[in-house]
């Protein structure tokens, strides 16, 4: 079933994700507060581009999550993510939260404290070695 | 006390030199080179030019045998996952942060943050009582702030001087406790107690009875 999401940040790999999502028949919103990051994507049916501060419960409101299924954080800074994503989270309550965090080790705790998180400079370590020992 | 500030701004720098002369340990993160240089010259080798959000450095900050940790940046999310660190990973028995957008509030404090001060609601609720002027003045929040121990004040040539208290009918959910004399004494209400110029009289009133319970007390509005 389509899933409705929500994405905090309009990075390379934001617009990569949302691109895929939309891509998969998902309604992805994704927000940014700078409006430049859009150029990274095409306009495309069922997908909203919204200039918005993803901390900011207002402006997230605003981006509809309180209708949204999944909500993905994926701006360059791990404290805006973790602070994104626990009031997408708690405040908003909703169902599946992601959230990217790059330091390893802060990553370990926000896993211990119930968030979902993807580290970049993991998977990037785990390709490289394994491209070293092919 | 062996205390950590995250941030050295304004609110940072102040609060820093206040903790030194009240004769506290200190260590000072600031991430900004510049601003971190500046604040070594004037409180010397506490400060550690680094980024107080990551574990790493709040090891190095002796976070371990920190007694308080208080996050001072312009950013919440800053403030935030600093003040997580250091609970969750380092056990500090007191996480402060300082809260820009008021409505990150109730979201810190259910996340262990022990003290959320949102500058934003510090001003407000200094310039409402300035505004209102209603002279109730909020001493103490009580129950989660839905009901305040409050003082309502009896000004010069008040209607209310010379009335009586201990019979007076004040609106529902509302209580008075006592009345402090312009001699700061206190004085207990009933007896045939009579309302002077200058008294405060003690109350306990949830925010939307204020008014009314001004209007009851004073006799004025």
């Amino acid at each position: 079933m389509a899933a409705q999401v929500l994405i905090v940040g309009c990075g390379r790999l934001g617009a990569m994700v949302a691109k895929m999502l939309v891509d998969r028949g998902d309604r992805v919103t994704i927000v940014d507060i700078d409006a430049e990051n859009f150029r990274r994507l095409a306009e495309q049916p069922g997908l909203s581009m919204i200039v918005a501060n993803g901390t900011s419960n207002e402006d997230l409101r605003r981006a509809g999550v309180e209708s949204a299924d999944v909500f993905i954080s994926l701006t360059a800074q791990d404290t805006v993510n973790a602070l994104a994503a626990q009031i997408a989270q708690v405040t908003f309550g909703v169902a599946k939260v992601v959230c990217r965090i790059n330091d390893p080790v802060r990553r370990e705790m926000y896993e211990g404290l119930g968030l979902r998180t993807v580290s970049p400079s993991l998977v990037m370590t785990d390709l490289v070695l394994e491209a070293v020992e092919r | 006390m062996y205390v950590i500030v995250v941030g050295c701004g304004k609110i940072g720098y102040h609060l820093t030199r206040a903790l030194l002369s009240g004769g506290n340990e200190v260590v000072v993160i600031e991430r900004d080179g510049r601003r971190a240089e500046a604040a070594a010259e004037e409180f010397g080798s506490i400060i550690i030019a680094s980024d107080g959000t990551e574990p790493t450095v709040l090891g190095e900050a002796g976070a371990k045998r920190c007694d308080v940790l208080i996050s001072t940046t312009g950013q919440d999310a800053t403030n935030l996952v600093a003040c997580q660190v250091g609970k969750s990973s380092f056990h500090i028995p007191r996480v402060i942060a300082v809260v820009t957008d008021p409505d990150h509030v109730p979201l810190f404090k259910t996340l262990g943050v022990d003290v959320a001060v949102s500058t934003t609601e510090l001003i407000l609720a200094h310039m409402e009582e300035e505004i209102a002027g209603s002279g109730v003045v909020h001493l103490l929040p009580l129950h989660g702030a839905t009901t305040s121990v409050v003082s309502i004040h009896v000004p010069a040539g008040s209607p209310a001087i010379g009335r009586e208290l201990s019979g007076m009918i004040t609106p529902e959910g509302t209580a008075l406790a006592v009345v402090i004399g312009r001699d700061g004494l206190p004085r207990a209400i009933g007896g045939g107690l009579l309302l002077e110029a200058g008294d405060e009289v003690i109350a306990i009133t949830p925010p939307e009875k204020e008014d009314e319970l001004w209007r009851a007390v004073t006799g004025e509005g």
